[in-house]
């Protein structure tokens, strides 16, 4: 203990302005999903970095059961920051918390073990083709159709808080199945664009080759640059929506570059206070693609965005890299901001009805708040239903949902039910994760309304408007 | 700690979940947003009905242990902070608006509905709920019943107590009463008046029932810019003196609007002004430009550099925004505030805001200044870092300062933030022994056992035959002067 302390208050001794900015208004309340739900202050944004006060102070122990549970139960969604009027960084300090946290109790197996498989690619190539493999087979959502009876995603735990209370057992069981249905949903929604769709010579979701018009070619002259994280679960599972930012930019009159050498972007490790693995992802990150001298880093996973744009602040003690990581980091914009930079170019007719969840790392970390309504709005006969609640988390939260599956689901279920209301033909939202909990929670109550990335409606207009050749 | 039989019985009224004892999960308790007082508690419940707060307020009274009501814990005076320790009872989790009746223009909710989300539930029906205090996005209608709270546009509609109608409460021994309701004037003692503002020292309220207004019909929303704070205030006294009623009159001077322009919530006050005064006009369209036109010029008059309006709802929101933050911004400037909550007649605003700026001179203080002023309600934050000792203790003696400078002017020790804890040794500037008197003999008949909220609002030692339920201690006095550093 006397370690971990001693390692916290190093670590927030440096942090103590923005701790000791907390006034204790109490205005970040309503704005915590936990809180709402579970009505104990040390679940809400104030209770917990009272509790981290407490820690420095040494009235706590950074083992305790209260600093391990409250924190742990902490989405990361930081809903809290935008409606602090002091300014409390927030999600800085629940990272430094969790690894002071990590330090002094070692975290569950479960973590452990998502965080090193993501955190090494020999580990996370096998496991993603696994994923894919299993996916192919149809068999999880097969799973998923059986097991999706009454109960729904995670309703049946509701009042109970967190999964310490349930065996083992019923906890491994719950993780198996939202494991399956968030497999499920990572598939393409090839139905989706079968409805209403213009007859084309491609099949839906095909992947193509970006091809370029003459005039674009023209103007890739002094086009803006841009490099594409591929990420760890996005090129693993979401392979077609990378190829579809591909695409879309491109139309956008941006050049596109591969980077070789990039990987995981550390986010799921800083999140859960495992900031050393973080750094060590983040200065392979930054070592790739500065060389590649692009004007901008396009994101399609806005949990990577949020990760990168950090960069910065993670690696600010680094004196090789500190400076360097910071200019990275400012050249990170979300895809949306990209295409609402540059209009977007119109395509065909898309007539769905469709709804948008706002990924909590894109609008409350970035602070991306119309560019994603922009996008939506420039495809014709779009039709975008307001979604009660989307800026409010989903529960998926990086390994959040796999992890706390009870709360995350609960939350999840508020969600899935929200979109329901809205009668809509899809949700459409931006990042990975938001993607597999919502779809999990949508098949998981049995409803077959699919989840989209923002970016592949946009390449379903542009292909039908023939914006990629023939 | 509580005892394990206890424990034992509120589990069972209240399930696992709602039962807090561990002493680290019960931290965060310990105070509420004035954390210059910090005294954890026995323990936290937190029941979902009615039926749940009688039982376990029957189960913690027959304990013979004291018991604290608490809301969203936003409160300003120590009163949701538990002394001896209470057990709170938390309305977190009685979250929901029972009714919202349109065509009576009522609504029945639980205590924990957050009072912006009542107006937001209500706007579909055209109605809203007036009473608009500054931290309305995350504070209960259950602390503002408490507290009798108000807000800036109290000026024109009134505080809390004009629109409860009806209140179910637990009684300190677990009785349930139904006061008034169904929007009626009630026949006998006016119950529901003696409850609201009573701060959580008659009982729990477990089922409010108030009464809704409909939305203006249009608003006008004014800003002035002034050089100099005095002239912002005589600029409120002439309006007044006019016989114009703005909705709501609110003045934010310099080192305030310098904290909420670093903010997220920029209004775009210039930050070189020593005041900004914002005047809103609302309801039937017909005649507001003429009022706003008035008003300016009253401004103007009073040496305002600049007057500005509105153009759209936006710009109306940003402004709001700037006013409704600006306690929350104050972390910026410096770790720890001290909010002062007083009332002055409106006519010795100037003389009083140039008092409170010479005090803080003196004492070599920040005092930032944000309130509402057309009621001459006073809020002078003063910013400290508890970590400075020697500051502590100039912020003690500057704020016991301001607070005989407001009473001298004929003011008085709050205006909407209550007594609770801070402000009870202030009570016998203002009342004689006749009024405590009647005030403790009012407080004995809902709680003849002494366990409701002790040791708050009045002081005991004016009430010697007074029982307190725990162990005594005095606990009035804030942690910072005793310079202990919490």
């Amino acid at each position: 203990m006397n370690i971990a302390k001693a390692t916290l208050a190093g670590a927030v001794a440096e942090q103590e302005e923005r701790l000791l900015n907390c006034v204790h208004c109490g205005f970040c309340l309503p704005a915590c999903p936990t809180y709402r739900r579970l009505g104990d202050e040390a679940d809400s944004p104030r209770g917990r970095l009272y509790l981290m006060q407490a820690v420095v102070e040494g009235r706590l122990d950074a083992g305790s059961d209260a600093f391990q549970d409250h924190i742990g139960r902490c989405l990361g969604c930081r809903a809290c920051e935008p409606v602090c009027p002091s300014g409390v960084e927030y999600g800085r300090l629940l990272e430094l918390a969790r690894q002071v946290g990590g330090e002094a109790r070692r975290p569950a197996l479960l973590t452990r073990v998502l965080l090193r498989v993501f955190g090494t690619d020999w580990l996370a190539r096998p496991a993603m083709l696994m994923g894919r493999l299993l996916r192919g087979t149809g068999l999880p959502g097969l799973a998923v159709g059986v097991l999706s009876r009454p109960r729904g995603a995670g309703e049946q735990d509701r009042g109970r808080g967190d999964g310490k209370r349930t065996g083992p057992l019923a906890r491994g069981a719950a993780a198996g199945r939202l494991g399956l249905a968030m497999l499920a949903a990572s598939a393409p929604a090839r139905e989706l664009f079968h409805k209403g769709a213009a007859r084309s010579a491609s099949a839906p979701g095909e992947a193509m080759t970006p091809t370029t018009s003459p005039a674009q070619a023209a103007a890739h002259g002094n086009a803006p640059t841009v490099a594409l994280l591929a990420g760890c679960v996005q090129a693993g599972l979401f392979s077609r929506v990378n190829e579809a930012t591909a695409r879309v930019l491109t139309a956008n009159g941006y050049r596109v570059v591969t980077v070789p050498g990039q990987g995981c972007c550390g986010a799921l490790h800083a999140h859960d206070g495992d900031l050393e693995a973080a750094r060590r992802m983040a200065r392979r990150n930054v070592r790739a693609f500065e060389g590649a001298g692009v004007d901008f880093l396009a994101m399609n996973a806005s949990g990577c965005g949020a990760a990168m744009a950090d960069y910065g602040s993670l690696l600010a003690d680094d004196e090789a890299m500190g400076r360097r990581a910071a200019r990275l980091a400012a050249r990170v914009r979300d895809v949306s901001r990209l295409l609402a930079d540059r209009g977007p170019v119109a395509g065909a007719p898309v007539p769905l009805r469709v709804t948008y969840d706002a990924p909590c790392h894109l609008l409350h970390a970035q602070g991306v708040v119309d560019p994603p309504l922009v996008v939506l709005e420039s495809v014709p006969e779009l039709e975008v239903l307001p979604l009660a609640g989307s800026a409010e988390c989903c529960g998926g939260a990086g390994i959040y949902g796999i992890t706390h599956p009870d709360l995350g689901g609960w939350i999840g279920s508020d969600k899935v039910r929200s979109v329901l209301d809205t009668g809509a033909d899809a949700l459409v939202t931006g990042n990975p994760g938001c993607m597999m909990q919502i779809g999990a929670g949508l098949a998981l109550a049995g409803s077959r309304i699919p989840v989209v990335h923002l970016v592949e409606l946009v390449d379903e207009s542009y292909r039908r408007a023939g914006l990629y050749g023939a | 700690m509580i005892p394990a039989t206890l424990t034992r019985s509120l589990v069972e009224i209240c399930g696992r979940d709602a039962v807090i004892v561990d002493e680290d999960r019960l931290l965060v308790y310990e105070s509420d947003a004035l954390t210059a007082y910090r005294h954890r508690p026995g323990a936290v419940v937190l029941p979902r009905t009615t039926d749940e707060v009688r039982d376990a307020v029957t189960a913690i009274a027959g304990h013979g242990l004291p018991i604290v009501p608490r809301g969203a814990g936003t409160g300003l005076s120590g009163g949701a902070v538990a002394l001896n320790g209470a057990v709170v009872v938390g309305t977190a989790r009685m979250n929901r608006i029972l009714e919202i009746d349109a065509a009576n223009r009522r609504a029945v909710l639980q205590p924990g509905v957050i009072n912006a989300e009542l107006s937001a539930a209500a706007r579909p029906h055209g109605l809203y709920y007036a009473p608009d205090p500054s931290s309305q996005t995350t504070c209960t209608i259950g602390g503002n019943v408490a507290e009798n709270s108000g807000g800036p546009h109290c000026l024109k509609y009134g505080v809390t107590s004009r629109y409860v109608t009806g209140l179910t409460v637990v009684l300190p021994d677990g009785t349930v009463a139904k006061l008034g309701g169904q929007g009626r004037e009630a026949p006998g003692y006016d119950l529901v008046g003696l409850f609201v503002g009573s701060e959580g020292c008659f009982g729990i309220a477990t089922e409010i029932e108030v009464g809704l207004l409909p939305l203006p019909e249009d608003v006008r929303t004014l800003l002035g810019i002034f050089d100099r704070i005095e002239d912002s205030g005589r600029a409120v006294s002439d309006i007044v003196s006019a016989g114009l009623l703005p909705a709501a009159m609110e003045i934010i001077d310099g080192p305030t609007i310098r904290a909420v322009e670093d903010s997220v919530f920029a209004a775009g006050y210039p930050t070189d002004a020593e005041a900004a005064l914002v005047i809103e006009f609302d309801g039937v369209a017909a005649g507001l430009d003429g009022e706003a036109e008035r008003a300016a010029e009253f401004c103007g008059r009073a040496g305002a550099r600049e007057v500005r309006s509105a153009r759209d709802e936006d710009e109306r929101l940003a402004l709001w925004k700037g006013r409704k933050k600006a306690f929350g911004a104050m972390g910026r400037i410096a770790p720890d505030l001290l909010v002062q909550d007083a009332t002055v007649p409106r006519t010795n605003l100037p003389s009083i805001l140039k008092g409170i700026s010479e005090i803080g001179k003196r004492y070599d203080l920040v005092v930032a200044n944000v309130f509402h002023a057309g009621d001459g309600n006073l809020h002078p934050n003063i910013l400290f870092d508890r970590r400075d000792r020697n500051e502590l203790e100039r912020v003690e003696r500057a704020s016991k300062e301001i607070m005989q400078l407001c009473v001298d002017s004929g003011g008085t020790i709050t205006g909407e933030h209550g007594v609770g804890l801070d402000k009870k040794h202030h009570m016998p500037l203002i009342y004689g022994a006749a009024e405590l008197d009647a005030m403790w003999g009012v407080r004995r008949v809902f709680d003849p056992a002494g366990t409701m909220n002790p040791g708050k609002v009045l002081p005991e030692d004016t009430a010697p035959e007074w029982p307190v339920a725990g162990e005594v201690r005095d606990a009035a006095e804030p942690m910072i002067a005793a310079g202990a550093a919490p």
